[in-house]
């Protein structure tokens, strides 16, 4: 059994419950009796015992009071307040208190929602700590004058002075008014003075007093059995509380994301003020909220360290000084990063002795090796921090560790280990080139645009549109320029002194020509019909952040590293290569070997979705505002007047109003009128030139610059990024070797093919051919005045109307089309003569993508068939044969025939073959009929070449051979299910005639039809004759993925009516009969497919409805984290524009989408686990192999190969016991972190008992699976046995064999 | 059931022979067993009401009377009772069809029953046209009723109540018709007599300054039609087809009642300068003027065609700084009349604009 590899849950489970429970009781018994004032020193210990228990772990010294404390900022907020509160309670009868703690409990937990729920800088009143403030300036004199900064620190971090202690306690008591502090010490009378009477002073003397209250409680514990629930119900939701305060064990309760989307705004925001240098609003920024204890609350260590880094880099140790008074103040812990500054900054001033820093360290139980494994450094800060540590240690050497661990997943384990006959496949490039392709490659994304030629024809007359155009543009830029300008002027000075997050900084980080530029081509994208603004400013705001973080990566200096490092690695690469590693060990060990300079790995944190869509609505703003044009400029007979070429008005979508961006005709006029011959793009839309930066890490690889999530979320949602960083390393490296290897695919361009669908783009285009046509094509749209209404009537208007409408809309989504193709074609004709790559990323279920959005190999019809290998191989003794195969499969037909079959087809046709490839445009056109033509004219294309070379076995071929999967779903199912029959009717066991599950469905229904016809069912018998693969396909098909009989019919309804005999008044009857008679086929063809769904959609429901997300690992250890949530709404306000973004992520999931949504995806998630474990096999036997999801390409060659890994990784993947082990997963997650009320884990832990019983069918497929010769045979047990357990057919078999 | 009644269903009624209610009780379970979730009047004394409030001279009036969902019928008796002319009953739901037909059979072309829903009147869907679906050509010419002038008497008075869970978008697929002078209004001003919901209600009244419900919708209708409260009747007078209580949807709003309300078109409404052909750019400048109500209205009217806005505003006699939120249905009305004469704003989009299927029940 393999154990889960996820160290996140054991650890959980092991060491935060029983310190949960802990803070939990103390709490309780705090609250049920605030009169008595007391304290308990073992009580106090037994509250630290229990978190140093966590401290340990995490690496603490338990000697470290501080750092215990500082552990909890959040139980100790919660505590402290409960501790003002006791004040205040003071003198009232103590019995009614008693009664009364629920109700504050109650209220203690509205005003921490409403607390939480204040977004920074908006509803706040500034509490005014007049302690902080008096302190402040009295620590930072003191530590100022005593000359020497470290000293500061150290004596800050000693923290056992008296002074220090001091500052911590008061820092604690914040929250107690200043009246109710004396007032609770003063009665105090039996307070036993063990500590030095310090021992009041303690972190959470509260904790302590609320022991002596549990005899109170005992007292009354008879009191009422109510109350006993709702102490659960309270233990539940301290629990939640109580985890929320350990920022590093994020869980995925609401307050922690709260937290962490705080911390993470507040940490944008430095960072953009540090970038353009305005260190002072920085500061201020971040001492305004140090000062204010709500605020204060929610800062993290992180936070701090930005600003250390900053002072660091000044060289300025009294200010490092001040930030560990903060710190220490604001109840934190310095970590690495802090003392990395600290160190840095002294590297930086050599004459400081720096003994004392790397004392504390030891002390605070951080090894100073570990700073050079886990801190991130930027320019040249990791020599200073050497030079530091060198005057100290002069012979010291960071010592990288080189030993690499491996994915614990036994489906890998093989891969890993048996490596010596493994060929992984080389690139037939010189390292030379590859280096060359490089240089060039890094050249485009650091311009961050590429501007192409537009395949669209050049007209001749237009150059005087054009001129017009440009120079209008110059005229807006500059408009442009001095607009934002200004607006900063009024940003900064209005946001002066406030705390609040402002734009300015985020305006601040490019040149305003940048900014500008990117305005003004946004509006060469906008299309004639407009586009809604939250879209607008989502793209706006997301290219600005891009061209920030390419800057940012320069400004750290890392490029020239980066260079270095790549030219290495394409050595490995390399036709000539000595190594066999993967690409991603081989990128590892060059950057541990070369470790001086800067980190490549960028530690900038992606913007809130909301400060992106903040920043694109206010260039939006600036754009409506002002871009001018004369109204005059295309009509001379108007009257000249300055108007706006973009609009901003409101489209009304059932009952909700939308904001919209539209552009005046006058600038679509414009645009058309100009044609554009080129087209600027976002670099990373271009596919790459070089082989993309190995995946080595969630955060690291892809584009050279270019920041790309490994994981693609939906905007706002980062729980999938907080998952994947919880991981192990070792753990992902499956995936992204994975990933690394689909993105190592070379390209290049079918070139012929190129140019007829380019001939084609510019003539007519051909909706038949999936060309989408030129506007001038699209329907006119009608137009009516009121003279000519007089003459119409009504029904006539009516219709017009409606015609208008209609034509509006083909007119935008031909537009669209067009517009799409435009971009694929001229990208694709860009890339004519180049060789060229596509990174590679992957969804939340772990399906993965190219990343470049429009030209890539998972587009359409056309984009596939201008897409082939780089690398050529000869087509061997079975290829030509392949490649036929591959042609009949393309062209739709024989769906039902042998591969012989097909064989047999495909010679029986070559004169068309010949004569497609030959005369594409002018002779019999015979691939235009097919399914997908253009590939099939490829395909002629190559069997062509491939008939008419001398040997054909020898024939170069760069053709890529799909193998499709029959059905992928169904197949998962029936493995998981061990199901015989269904598993035959995809293909999962070898028959002579390859099935087909949409045939045999067809079938069966047709079976159901004859019986109820006989019967007199009148529907029956209408649809006689119209039962056929095609009418039941897609239904099947999406079956799987959860599709409902409502959506099943509807599909079924517009097959039945693109029948033209069928008569139409039946088409609701016959659809509404007809799925109905598809689900029961399914049923009875699949027997275990329905049990197992309804097991999955059972516990994600019981999951859910407790107010977790559901989660799962795949048998590769990737972690799943569904993104589902209940929408919450924020308003974004810029100016005069508003618009709403619905923000994901905080809420509680959304039980409805978590429940439906979980079958599908569990299925997507092994099926894409089943792509990884091939691509990583083929990889291992050379093969050159990429996917579109369930679709594996490969050379003609090599199909054998990728075929024969294909089914021994499907065998491999469910010879897991993947069930039970999501059952256990399951139990332990949501069990065991007593997340679960107790009637639903009740419930679950039956719904999960349930799977195993689905498991006791035994391994029956399996052995089939491996043994095809008696899959037949067994196949007719089955039938015979069909009412007994499979156990008996099992065990017949057995006897049988012995 | 109805033959019984009178034991002579050989003759004709004639239209001053009482018809019987029936059972209150038997009503109620009748209604209750209707398969969708509706509201029915039973109680024959807000039947009662709601006859009265349509006469007083029902005997007199030549409007047609088309009632919607009569289910069990007892409004449908009641109005015979009090002398109405002609009724003619659209049912929706087949199962209550029979008795109706029997009443029809009865009665001297009184009662005319149809199999229709009128909320389901000229769908925009493509979906098959099977009653209770119909297009109001086929309605109207099987009923022998013919276009008439806008500015003539009113011609049918529809009575009914207007399904809960439709009721906004109902309202507003029959403020688009009306402006555009389709569907039920092709054949006159059509008046309404509906149950709709107060809180439905208040924002249909809602007057220029409340700001929170002065919207595109209630300006529309106001300035579309005279609009009458009749009466207000608590919910639970009403009888409701479903098994569980149909929840009285939560408002800010009062929403204790149903009101009964009268909206009658306006004969002054088209004009030389409104016609049916440009309502529909008027439609649309109310609605992006009022979807943020405290915007100045001189800036929408700029964006339009810059720089007319003051003019407009002064030919209004309006102040400068005038807030959408504040100006009435009758000055937008006057102010498009202005747009739509000035030269300026022929160039403007506002009427390259078309109002896109706004409503999943759809209109046009």
């Amino acid at each position: 059994m393999h154990k889960i590899p996820h160290s996140y849950v054991d650890y959980f489970i092991i060491f935060s419950l029983p310190f949960l429970f802990a803070v939990l009781k103390a709490r309780i018994q705090q609250l049920q009796s605030d009169v008595i004032v007391d304290v308990q020193h073992e009580k106090v210990q037994f509250v630290k015992a229990s978190k140093s228990g966590i401290g340990a772990s995490s690496g603490n010294s338990p000697k470290n009071v501080f750092g215990e404390r500082t552990e909890v900022p959040k139980a100790g907020q919660t505590i402290s307040k409960g501790g003002g509160q006791t004040g205040k309670g003071e003198g009232k009868d103590a019995s009614a208190s008693k009664s009364r703690w629920m109700e504050k409990l109650s209220q203690e937990k509205k005003t921490k929602t409403k607390k939480l729920k204040q977004k920074l800088g908006l509803e706040d009143k500034p509490v005014k700590s007049s302690k902080g403030k008096l302190m402040l300036p009295g620590t930072s004199h003191k530590t100022i004058s005593t000359k020497a900064g470290i000293k500061t620190a150290s004596t800050v971090k000693k923290s056992k002075t008296l002074k220090n202690q001091e500052h911590t306690m008061a820092a604690s008591k914040h929250e107690h008014t200043m009246a109710a502090a004396p007032v609770a010490a003063a009665n105090v009378p039996i307070r036993k003075a063990k500590g030095k009477g310090k021992a009041s002073k303690e972190p959470a003397p509260e904790l302590s007093e609320a022991r002596n209250r549990a005899e109170e409680m005992e007292r009354k514990a008879e009191a009422k059995a109510q109350e006993l629930a709702e102490v659960e119900e309270l233990e539940r939701k301290l629990n939640q509380w109580a985890v929320s305060a350990r920022p590093e064990l994020v869980q995925d309760n609401s307050e922690a994301r709260v937290y962490g989307d705080v911390q993470r705004s507040v940490r944008c925001y430095l960072e953009a003020c540090v970038f353009c240098g305005d260190i002072d609003r920085a500061h201020r920024f971040l001492l305004g909220h140090h000062r204010m204890v709500s605020r204060r609350n929610l800062l993290n260590i992180g936070l701090y360290n930005i600003m250390m880094r900053v002072w660091a880099k000044k060289g300025s140790l009294n200010q490092i000084g001040r930030m560990f008074i903060l710190i220490e103040e604001a109840g934190l812990k310095p970590n690495l990063g802090s003392y990395c500054a600290a160190l840095e900054c002294m590297g930086r001033n050599p004459d400081f002795n720096m003994c004392q820093v790397l004392r504390q360290m030891e002390e605070d139980g951080l090894p100073v090796d570990e700073l050079f494994s886990h801190c991130v450094f930027r320019q040249d800060e990791r020599d200073m921090v050497l030079r530091a540590i060198h005057t100290v240690q002069p012979d010291f050497q960071s010592s990288i560790n080189t030993i690499l661990q491996t994915c614990s997943s036994p489906l890998v384990k093989d891969f890993y280990t048996e490596r010596a006959d493994a060929k992984y496949p080389k690139m037939a490039f010189s390292l030379e080139e590859l280096q060359e392709r490089f240089s060039r490659q890094l050249s485009i994304e650091q311009a961050s645009t590429i501007t192409i030629h537009s395949v669209e024809a050049m007209k001749p007359c237009c150059l005087f549109q054009r001129d017009l155009l440009a120079v209008q543009r110059l005229v807006w830029h500059k408009a442009l320029v001095g607009a934002l300008r200004e607006g900063k002027i009024i940003l900064a000075s209005s946001t002066q002194k406030a705390v609040r997050l402002s734009l300015y900084p985020y305006l601040c980080l490019l040149d305003e020509k940048d900014y500008v530029d990117i305005m003004i081509q946004s509006l060469s994208n906008l299309p004639p019909s407009g586009e809604s603004l939250h879209i607008l400013a989502k793209e706006l705001g997301n290219r600005v952040h891009n061209m920030f973080c390419i800057r940012m990566k320069g400004h750290n200096q890392m490029v020239d590293k980066l260079s270095h490092i790549y030219n290495e690695y394409a050595e490995l690469l390399a036709k000539d290569s000595k190594f066999d590693v993967l690409p991603r060990e081989r990128w590892w060990k060059l950057e541990a070997e070369h470790s001086s300079g800067p980190s490549l790995l960028g530690d900038e944190t992606h913007w809130p979705h909301m400060v992106v869509v903040e920043l694109g609505t206010y260039l939006v703003d600036l754009m409506v505002k002002h871009m001018k044009v004369n109204s005059d400029i295309l009509n001379s007979a108007y009257d000249r007047k300055l108007i706006p070429v973009l609009y901003h008005m409101y489209t009304f979508r059932s009952n909700k109003q939308v904001g919209f961006i539209k552009p005046h005709p006058i600038l679509t006029q414009m645009q058309q009128d100009a044609m554009d011959t080129t087209l600027t793009f976002d670099s990373y839309v271009m596919p790459m030139l070089c082989p993309p930066v190995p995946w080595t890490s969630a955060k690291f690889g892809a584009y050279l610059l270019t920041p790309t999530k490994m994981m693609r979320a939906v905007e706002g949602a980062n729980q999938h990024e907080i998952l994947l960083e919880k991981c192990q390393d070792a753990d992902l490296h499956a995936v992204l070797d994975s990933l690394n290897q689909l993105g190592n695919a070379a390209w290049r361009i079918n070139q012929p093919l190129l140019d007829i669908i380019i001939s084609i783009f510019n003539d007519k285009g051909s909706e038949k051919l999936d060309v989408p046509p030129p506007n001038s094509e699209a329907p006119k749209i009608p137009r009516y005045n009121q003279q000519d209404s007089a003459t119409f009537t009504s029904a006539e208007k009516a219709h017009l109307k409606r015609e208008v409408v209609n034509a509006k809309k083909k007119c935008s989504e031909m537009h669209s089309l067009r517009m799409d193709a435009l971009y694929k074609l001229s990208i694709a004709n860009h890339m004519r003569d180049e060789v060229f790559w596509f990174p590679h990323n992957m969804d939340f279920r772990g399906r993965t993508y190219p990343c470049p959005p429009y030209f890539n190999h998972l587009g359409s019809d056309v984009t596939r068939a201008v897409l082939v290998f780089a690398e050529g191989k000869p087509l061997g003794p079975g290829g030509l044969e392949w490649l036929k195969i591959h042609l009949v499969n393309l062209t739709g037909l024989k769906k039902r025939s042998s591969l012989a079959g097909r064989l047999e087809y495909a010679n029986s046709i070559m004169d068309d073959i010949l004569d497609s490839a030959d005369n594409p445009l002018i002779g019999k056109k015979w691939w235009q009929n097919a399914d997908e033509p253009w590939q099939t004219l490829a395909c002629c294309m190559e069997i062509a070449n491939a008939v008419r070379s001398p040997d054909p076995t020898h024939f170069i071929s760069h053709f890529p051979v799909h193998q499709d999967g029959s059905c992928n779903g169904l197949q998962h199912y029936a493995a998981l299910g061990r199901d015989v029959i269904g598993a035959t009717s995809v293909n999962l066991i070898p028959c002579e005639v390859p099935q087909d599950v949409y045939s045999g469905v067809a079938q069966q229904v047709e079976e159901f039809r004859v019986r109820d016809a006989e019967k007199g069912l009148k529907i029956a018998q209408v649809l006689e004759g119209f039962i056929s693969r095609k009418v039941v396909k897609q239904t099947v098909m999406t079956v799987v993925y959860g599709v409902t009989r409502y959506g099943g019919r509807l599909q079924i309804e517009k097959r039945l009516k693109e029948i033209d005999d069928f008569p139409k008044e039946y088409v609701w009857d016959a659809s509404h009969y007809l799925v109905h008679q598809v689900f029961s086929s399914l049923k009875e063809m699949f027997t275990g497919t329905r049990e197992i769904q309804d097991w999955l959609t059972e516990s994600a429901r019981l999951i859910s409805k407790s107010g977790s997300t559901v989660e799962w690992v795949t048998p590769l250890g990737l972690p799943i984290i569904q993104p589902y949530h209940r929408s919450r709404t924020q308003m974004v306000r810029v100016n005069y524009l508003s618009l709403q973004i619905t923000h994901d992520s905080k809420e509680r999931p959304d039980t409805v989408k978590q429940k439906n949504a979980f079958p599908p995806n569990f299925i997507h998630s092994l099926d894409s686990t089943h792509m990884m474990l091939t691509a990583l096999y083929c990889y291992s036997a050379g093969l050159t192999f990429v996917s579109v999801h369930d679709c594996f390409w490969t050379h003609a060659i090599t199909v054998d190969t990728m075929n024969k890994v294909c089914r021994e990784q499907f065998v491999a993947l469910h010879s897991q016991p993947i069930l039970q082990e999501l059952s256990n997963f399951l139990l332990k997650k949501y069990l065991d972190s007593t997340a679960l009320p107790m009637n639903l884990s009740l419930s679950l832990s039956h719904v999960c008992k349930e799977c195993t019983n689905i498991h006791l069918l035994g391994s029956l497929l399996l052995w089939t699976l491996s043994h095809p010769v008696y899959a037949m045979y067994l196949l007719s047990l089955q039938t015979l046995f069909r009412p007994l357990d499979f156990f008996h057919v099992l065990r017949y078999v057995s006897l049988i064999l012995k | 059931e109805v033959g019984k009644m009178k034991g002579e269903c050989f003759r004709p009624l004639g239209r001053y022979d009482f018809l019987d209610l029936g059972e209150v009780e038997e009503n109620t379970q009748r209604a209750q067993l209707c398969r969708t979730i509706k509201r029915f009047i039973i109680d024959p004394a807000l039947a009662k009401l709601v006859t009265h409030h349509l006469g007083p001279d029902l005997e007199e009036s030549k409007a047609v009377i088309f009632e919607c969902n009569p289910g069990p019928g007892v409004l449908t008796r009641t109005l015979l009772n009090s002398g109405a002319q002609r009724v003619v009953t659209l049912e929706g739901e087949k199962s209550f069809l029979p008795d109706l037909q029997a009443l029809e059979c009865l009665l001297d072309g009184q009662l005319e029953v149809v199999h229709c829903d009128f909320f389901k009147l000229d769908p925009m869907g493509r979906g098959s046209m099977r009653p209770p679906a119909m297009y109001t050509d086929k309605l109207f010419t099987d009923l022998g009723i013919s276009e008439a002038n806008w500015t003539d008497e009113v011609p049918v008075k529809v009575v009914g109540i207007l399904p809960q869970r439709i009721e906004r978008s109902q309202l507003w697929k029959l403020l688009y018709v009306l402006f555009d002078r389709l569907s039920i209004y092709r054949y006159g001003r059509v008046e309404l007599n509906m149950f709709i919901s107060e809180k439905e209600y208040l924002k249909l009244m809602a007057k220029p300054g409340d700001m929170l419900n002065y919207r595109a919708f209630g300006a529309l209708w106001q300035m579309a039609c005279h609009i009458e409260l009749l009466h207000k009747e608590p919910w639970a007078s009403f009888v409701t087809s479903s098994k569980y209580k149909l929840a009285i949807p939560k408002s800010r709003l009062p929403n204790d009642n149903l009101c009964l309300v009268r909206m009658t078109p306006r004969k002054d409404l088209f004009s030389a300068s409104l016609t049916p052909s440009n309502a529909a750019t008027l439609v649309m400048m109310v609605k992006q003027c009022l979807a943020k109500r405290k915007a100045r209205l001189v800036d929408r009217l700029n964006m339009w065609s810059p720089d007319s806005g003051p003019k407009l505003l002064k030919e209004m006699g309006m102040q400068e700084d005038v807030l959408t939120g504040h100006v009435y249905p009758e000055e937008y009305k006057q102010l498009f009349e202005l747009v739509d004469k000035s030269q300026e704003f022929t160039q403007s989009w506002l009427y390259e604009e078309v109002l896109e299927n706004t409503q999943k029940e759809g209109w046009i």
